[in-house]
């Protein structure tokens, strides 16, 4: 007999040796929590999406008062009104993308729908990577622009005895090192999201992108 | 959500719950992972099942949220439990109508589908669940030729795992 129908022939006669779940034990089933990937997602986002607007609150108001010495606080409210007006477009867009997956669609779909809701999430944080090192780059250049203003901001009482030049310098080395720090560790921690959520997903997804071009 | 519906769904769910099974059966070899995973195909199902309009049978809608959950939101769980293979323990029923080299060839064949890539697994479980192209298509959503090309590749390459 050929191999595979020897296969099916005791694929169909194990059926009867499935154990029955009773009615009481489906029942508790049904009332046990999911841990599918799309609510590791769905909680992952929520966090990234909370984690990057607190971040702008956090910004003590004494730390503000530098902005005002270079009269940049119409720039900053106006960034501001912007930013929020694109951080609500994309939780719009991330609620649309996640309320569209659905369990009944196609594989090839799911995966698709998964992967944009997924995407939503990094643009948004590749967006405020890109507007923190352009505020920082256009602010940067404003203070450095006016050097004694910006000491006269930062060090009131003349408490750091440094020369302009060399202090000048170490606030834009230490700027620079911070920057690389804060994009290492975002990668890193993209790794291991991806490693641990979306490896086999986007595995499987290429599977089947491949069979279909 | 309504206990009538919940009461509807646990009815109709075990009359088909062998699917579920059949589809743990392909996709995990051990027993604690076969039930996480039961539990979660189910767990999906009852979520879809409001939206169930009945249009289509109740089966078919097992099939795919069976295998979605499966390929795609199913987290394997890190636990390595070292229970013993389902390929050792032969879940299957022994049954004298086989000799011994179709007992085996058996075994190599369950353990071959075990290595297959999870899209695989699904075509296979489709294909001895005696799905059509057209109704492997529409659960994956990948074209018919698609369909029939790498089961075709799958089939050779079951074959050639038995006759090297």
């Amino acid at each position: 007999m050929d191999e595979l129908e020897l296969l099916k022939k005791d694929w169909k006669k194990q059926d009867a040796s499935y154990p029955k779940l009773s009615y009481n034990e489906i029942y508790k089933l049904i009332h046990k929590k999911s841990s599918s990937i799309v609510k590791w997602i769905l909680i992952i986002c929520i966090v990234e999406l909370l984690f990057w607007s607190a971040l702008n609150l956090l910004i003590p108001e004494k730390y503000l008062e530098i902005y005002d010495k270079f009269n940049l606080r119409t720039f900053l409210y106006v960034t501001q009104a912007i930013h929020y007006s694109i951080v609500f477009i994309f939780i719009y867009l991330f609620y649309k993308n996640y309320k569209a997956i659905s369990v009944i669609e196609t594989t090839n779909k799911l995966m698709q729908k998964i992967i944009k809701t997924r995407k939503t999430v990094n643009y948004y944080v590749y967006y405020n990577i890109a507007l923190y090192f352009l505020l920082s780059v256009v602010v940067n250049a404003i203070m450095f622009s006016h050097p004694e203003t910006m000491i006269e901001a930062l060090d009131p009482n003349n408490e750091i005895k440094m020369s302009g030049d060399k202090f000048l310098t170490i606030m834009l080395i230490s700027q620079i090192v911070a920057f690389i720090v804060v994009i290492g560790l975002l990668l890193v921690y993209y790794r291991i999201i991806y490693g641990i959520l979306l490896k086999r997903l986007s595995k499987n997804y290429k599977e089947l992108e491949t069979l279909e071009f | 959500m309504n206990k009538e519906l919940e009461h509807k769904f646990i009815s109709e769910f075990q009359e088909h719950q062998k699917i579920i099974h059949k589809v743990c059966r392909i996709y995990t070899n051990n027993q604690e992972a076969h039930n996480d995973l039961f539990q979660e195909i189910t767990i999906q199902l009852w979520k879809a099942y409001s939206k169930f309009r009945g249009d289509s049978k109740l089966s078919t809608w097992m099939y795919r949220i069976g295998l979605n959950t499966a390929i795609t939101l199913y987290r394997k769980s890190k636990r390595t439990i070292k229970t013993q293979d389902f390929d050792t323990v032969l879940h299957r029923i022994k049954s004298t109508e086989y000799d011994n080299t179709e007992e085996e060839q058996l075994k190599l064949m369950y353990k071959a589908i075990h290595q297959l890539s999870d899209i695989d697994k699904g075509l296979i479980f489709l294909y001895l669940e005696d799905k059509n192209y057209k109704e492997i298509s529409e659960t994956l959503g990948i074209s018919e030729v698609n369909a029939r090309v790498k089961m075709n590749r799958i089939k050779t390459r079951l074959k050639t795992i038995l006759n090297p």
